[in-house]
């Protein structure tokens, strides 16, 4: 029973990450139709960031207590890397959809050596400061509550972002531009200002996932890469455009890997395409998706 | 495009393609023999891409595929022939293929390219993991084979791979074009065009959509498949990195850089990125970061690669004498 | 003050046939010409770190070298190619041969691709020294008795010196066992030989799970829950990622490493990143072949590691004692050799029969070269401890090995030598 806890605790920290990360992609494809392929880099860089802000904030007195807040903060500064990029893409928006994905591309090779030239080769981490929350322990049962408020995180974000989608104006305007751009744009919306600002929050959900994470990690050379595929498998289980989808996708992707790895860890790795694939055949368009054409 | 000019290009590059062992150091000879590799999988990737309007970001896996065949063809069951292990593992990739085309030409657009990523990826796993069958990371050994019935065993495989193989792979990629080329202006090749310019408007004409975008699938899984026999040839070892996605990555940044919309296009690209690549990685540490601003570049001013920079320069040439 | 050039030199096609030819014999005006080693180290992705060790190691000592007169009389000067995939690090390893025309190749930190390197080296004839990536998977097929290349000390041996180390140490205090692995065929090895170890010598054990990620994953929250509910008195870690810090730190938060034995042969490789904070004391840790605080170091190795701390703000990992081992042996089978030709630049071949059975004093102890071309060192293991002035742990006691007594003789398997073998303990 206990076991069982702290696999589901594990299984859902891990998803509240990849949910924040895969938030992010889905709100820029849903309104841009963009697919950020160096979503895996803004994470990367977040942690990076992450590392070195707090590291010189502390060095300048900053209290123990507030190296949540300082994380978030340093997350969200280094999303503003998103204006400028987001520019650059705008270069091919008219275009076909393959060259978006290329230019993000080019960004992550780009992005690679830029973590090597400014952070160095060796892995960047916080010592174990995040513990200053203290950690929970019950009779085997332990977690630190740095993760817990991380999982907190993640659910007000979605909670954010549902009612910012479904009650405020901006929106609608928002969705409004997702379901049909041209027709927005005839009724007066200021698409280009709609899609550099949806791409930034895009972006910062990004980074900050990266930031809140560093703390229980490290920030290392490989991250961006790596992570990808996790983003993009759940963002196709849970249906490419859809927020509930991001959810959903990151929720079972975290808590089928947790599962694997306790009861059978060779398959680790290959549950998540197992997954995709299974998703796929029994509903095409993920489980929240629009049906493809 | 003016028929003679073009046979004129295409001779030129095969002649000058024929000279370069002779003319430049050894190194760049056997420097050209992934080039061969990679521009035979490209003339397949490119039929998906540029002509049926497919982006594929798992084709590295057929190269994969290819490399892995040719290790367990030559090491595991004896074959010796590069001819057989060629036409194998062509064959047997073009199968494999199916299910996965059937499964992934029913999207388009982003949705084909992140399924091709996935499933590229599930093939890295798999090779990464059953490291009993595969090797996993340490990969499988790809021995040495006999071109056209010949041992060649007096050349050391140095001297092998930048003479009697550099030759013998330049034949198998003016082969593999010459195909390509029947292919693109066939009737089949048509409804491609047809199917990406309009998948619906061609539904309505009689073209069977899915049909049509499943057989470029397979057909460029089997180039795709031959391209990789001839990079495990040349690298002794099929190992899992060659199916990483940023390989397949890679794969489609030579198309782009060459131009997708030229039919040579893929084999510029080749060609240009191996000796970019080349260059870069001894002038700077950060040729990463260089390539990438390359790929930039070309995606946001060069969207019609170097072939279209050749073409419009052409043209202007020939706007000034016209 | 870097000696790296990288520099394109074009050369007619008669100069590339005499590399191929295998012996290439300066004549006397080549004195005053340097001596060219080629050097092939990752510099991104997770090997990028101990990549930079060994470049910078090697770099300190060819500058050391050239102060005091160089090889023979004749400058170091280094050239640095990048090691990637398989593939691309043999195009650079052509380049050094063929283009460059490096008269050593030195490096390689990957197992794939030293594998697929090593047919390669013996086709071109060139010689070269692998740093390390000597897994017991695939080896006698893939590159038997080599003439040119010469490799490092068996990866095995750091795992084979922590399991008997932690006989040696908790025989009788641990029954059930757990291992976390990274999930490739270093760590596959170093498990499988340490069960093989624990079977040798009859130690009563339950495996109670075996964990393995990915390599370098960075969430391992999952594994140490499922370590925890296996409830081990000891565990066997073969990390030695960025994933082996975050490890320890996530294991500490979960109280896995409080009254958990550890046996951790390769956290060396990391052990800057292994904070005081998180990684408790007493637990066995392995430092390979350089230990940077050694008291009884060389006056070399105290000089190398007061470098280093004053150039990078950093502490040496073993790879630094790999690169500088294959340079340092490299120079002095070069004039031993020049030395019996009474003055006169050796040729290779001169070089390679100079160098096996070779011994040099390398950075972390004694080193020698075995007449098949594998490495001998010194390995340095023992229990961690607070006591020191770092914010990382440190050996508060250690035991040096030597390799003979680690690594299986030649032409012998692996597996079939830890059954039958003398080992001292």
């Amino acid at each position: 029973m206990v076991a069982f806890a702290n696999i589901l605790v594990g299984g859902v920290f891990h998803a509240a990450v990849l949910f924040l990360v895969a938030a992010g992609l889905q709100l820029v494809f849903g309104v841009q139709k963009i697919v950020n392929l160096a979503c895996g880099s803004f994470y990367a860089l977040g942690a990076y960031f992450g590392v070195s802000f707090v590291a010189y904030a502390s060095a300048a007195g900053l209290s123990r207590w507030l190296i949540m807040p300082a994380l978030l903060v340093a997350g969200i500064l280094v999303g503003f890397v998103g204006p400028p990029i987001e520019r650059l893409l705008r270069s091919v928006y008219g275009r076909d959809e393959s060259f978006q994905l290329l230019l993000t591309f080019a960004l992550v090779l780009m992005f690679q050596d830029v973590f090597r030239f400014v952070w160095g080769s060796n892995p960047r981490s916080l010592d174990s400061a995040y513990l200053v929350y203290g950690v929970i322990n019950a009779r085997g049962f332990s977690v630190p509550v740095y993760n817990l408020l991380v999982i907190a995180a993640a659910i007000a974000t979605a909670a954010g972002f549902g009612a910012f989608l479904q009650r405020t104006n901006y929106g609608r305007i928002l969705r409004a531009t997702a379901e049909n751009r041209a027709m927005a744009e005839a009724l007066g919306v200021d698409v280009r200002r709609l899609y550099a600002v949806v791409f930034t929050i895009g972006t910062v959900l990004g980074t900050t996932a990266g930031a809140l994470v560093v703390p229980t990690a490290a920030a290392s050379l490989d991250m961006a890469i790596d992570f990808v595929i996790e983003a993009f498998a759940v963002v196709v289980i849970g249906g490419l455009g859809s927020m509930r989808g991001a959810l959903a996708g990151a929720l079972i992707v975290g808590l089928i890997r947790a599962y694997a790895i306790v009861v059978y860890p060779e398959a680790e790795v290959l549950a998540i395409y197992v997954i995709v694939i299974a998703v796929l055949l029994m509903r095409p368009a993920g489980l929240f998706g629009k049906q493809a054409s | 495009m003016r028929r003679a000019p073009l046979a004129l290009a295409v001779l030129t590059g095969v002649i000058g393609l024929a000279a370069l062992p002779v003319v430049t150091p050894s190194y760049y000879a056997s420097l050209m023999i992934p080039f061969f590799g990679y521009a035979i999988a490209l003339l397949g990737f490119n039929l998906l891409f540029g002509y049926t309007g497919l982006l594929s970001f798992g084709h590295a896996m057929f190269l994969g595929f290819g490399a892995y065949g040719a290790a367990v063809l030559v090491g595991k069951l004896g074959i010796t022939s590069f001819e057989i292990v060629l036409l194998t593992v062509m064959l047997s990739g073009a199968l494999v293929a199916m299910p996965i085309g059937l499964f992934c030409v029913r999207y388009v657009g982003i949705f084909f390219g992140m399924l091709t990523l996935a499933f590229g990826m599930l093939f890295y796993s798999f090779l990464f993991k059953f490291y009993h069958l595969t090797g996993g990371d340490s990969g499988m050994r790809v021995p040495r084979m006999n071109i056209l019935g010949l041992e060649l065993s007096q050349y050391n495989k140095i001297e092998f791979l930048a003479g009697p193989f550099y030759y013998y792979s330049l034949v198998l990629l003016i082969i593999a074009a010459v195909m390509m080329w029947r292919i693109v202006h066939s009737p089949f090749g048509l409804h491609l065009k047809a199917v990406r310019d309009n998948a619906r408007k061609a539904e309505y004409l009689g073209v069977h959509v899915h049909r049509a975008r499943l057989a470029a699938f397979v057909i460029s899984a089997a180039y795709g498949a031959a391209g990789g026999a001839i990079l495990g040839f040349r690298v002794g070892l099929a190992d899992p990195e060659l199916v990483y996605w940023t390989q397949s990555g890679q794969l489609v940044f030579m198309t782009v850089l060459g131009g997708f919309s030229n039919f040579f296009g893929p084999i510029i690209g080749a060609f240009a990125f191996t000796l970019l690549q080349d260059q870069l990685q001894s002038l700077t540490q950060y040729w990463r970061f260089i390539l990438g601003a390359v790929l930039a570049v070309i995606v946001i001013a060069f969207p019609e690669g170097l072939a279209g920079l050749a073409d419009s320069l052409r043209r202007t040439r020939a706007g000034k004498t016209a | 003050m870097s000696l790296s050039r990288r520099s394109l030199l074009k050369s007619a096609a008669a100069a590339g046939a005499l590399a191929a030819s295998g012996d290439v014999v300066a004549p006397a005006i080549a004195q005053n010409k340097p001596v060219r080693i080629g050097i092939l180290a990752p510099r991104s992705g997770i090997a990028a770190a101990p990549g930079e060790n060994g470049i910078r190691a090697t770099q300190w000592a060819a500058e050391r070298f050239n102060a005091a007169g160089g090889i023979a009389g004749r400058k170091i000067e280094l050239v640095i190619e990048e090691e990637t995939s398989p593939k691309d690090t043999i195009e650079r390893f052509s380049k050094l041969v063929q283009q460059e025309k490096v008269d050593c190749v030195q490096g390689i930190i990957s197992t794939g691709v030293g594998l697929a390197l090593g047919p390669v080296v013996e086709e071109a004839r060139a010689l070269t020294i692998f740093w390390d990536g000597t897994t017991q998977d695939g080896v006698d097929e893939k590159i038997p008795n080599p003439r040119y290349l010469f490799r490092s000390t068996d990866n095995e041996c750091e795992a084979v010196m922590s399991s008997l180390l932690a006989i040696k140490y908790w025989k009788g205090k641990f029954a059930t066992v757990a291992g976390i692995n990274p999930d490739y065929s270093y760590g596959r090895n170093n498990m499988a030989a340490f069960a093989a170890i624990l079977n040798r010598f009859n130690i009563e054990h339950k495996i109670v799970t075996e964990q393995w990620p990915k390599v370098g994953t960075m969430d391992l929250t999952s594994h140490v829950a499922a370590l925890k509910s296996a409830k081990p008195d000891l565990i066997f870690s073969s990390l030695l990622f960025a994933d082996l810090p975050v490890f320890m730190k996530q294991a500490h938060a979960a109280e896995l490493t409080k009254d958990t034995k550890l046996v951790l042969p390769a956290a060396g490789w990391q052990h800057t990143l292994m904070k005081k904070a998180f990684t408790p004391e007493g637990i066995l840790f392995g430092h390979n072949t350089f230990y940077f605080d050694n008291p009884n170091a060389s006056p070399l190795a105290k000089e190398f590691v007061g470098w280093y701390e004053r150039t990078y703000k950093d502490y040496p990992e073993w790879e630094a004692d790999r690169a500088y081992f294959a340079i340092a042996s490299y120079k002095a089978a070069v004039e031993k050799a020049a030395a019996a030709k009474s003055g006169n630049w050796p040729s290779q071949n001169d070089v390679i029969d100079a160098m096996a059975g070779l011994s040099v004093e390398s950075l972390g102890g004694r080193g020698a070269w075995r007449k098949d071309h594998i490495a001998e060192q010194t390995f340095v293991q023992g229990l961690t401890t607070h006591n020191n002035k770092y914010d990382f742990v440190t050996l508060g006691t250690f035991e040096t090995m030597y390799a003979a007594d680690l690594q299986k003789p030649p032409g012998a398997n692996f597996w079939d030598w830890i059954k039958t073998a003398q080992f001292k303990i």
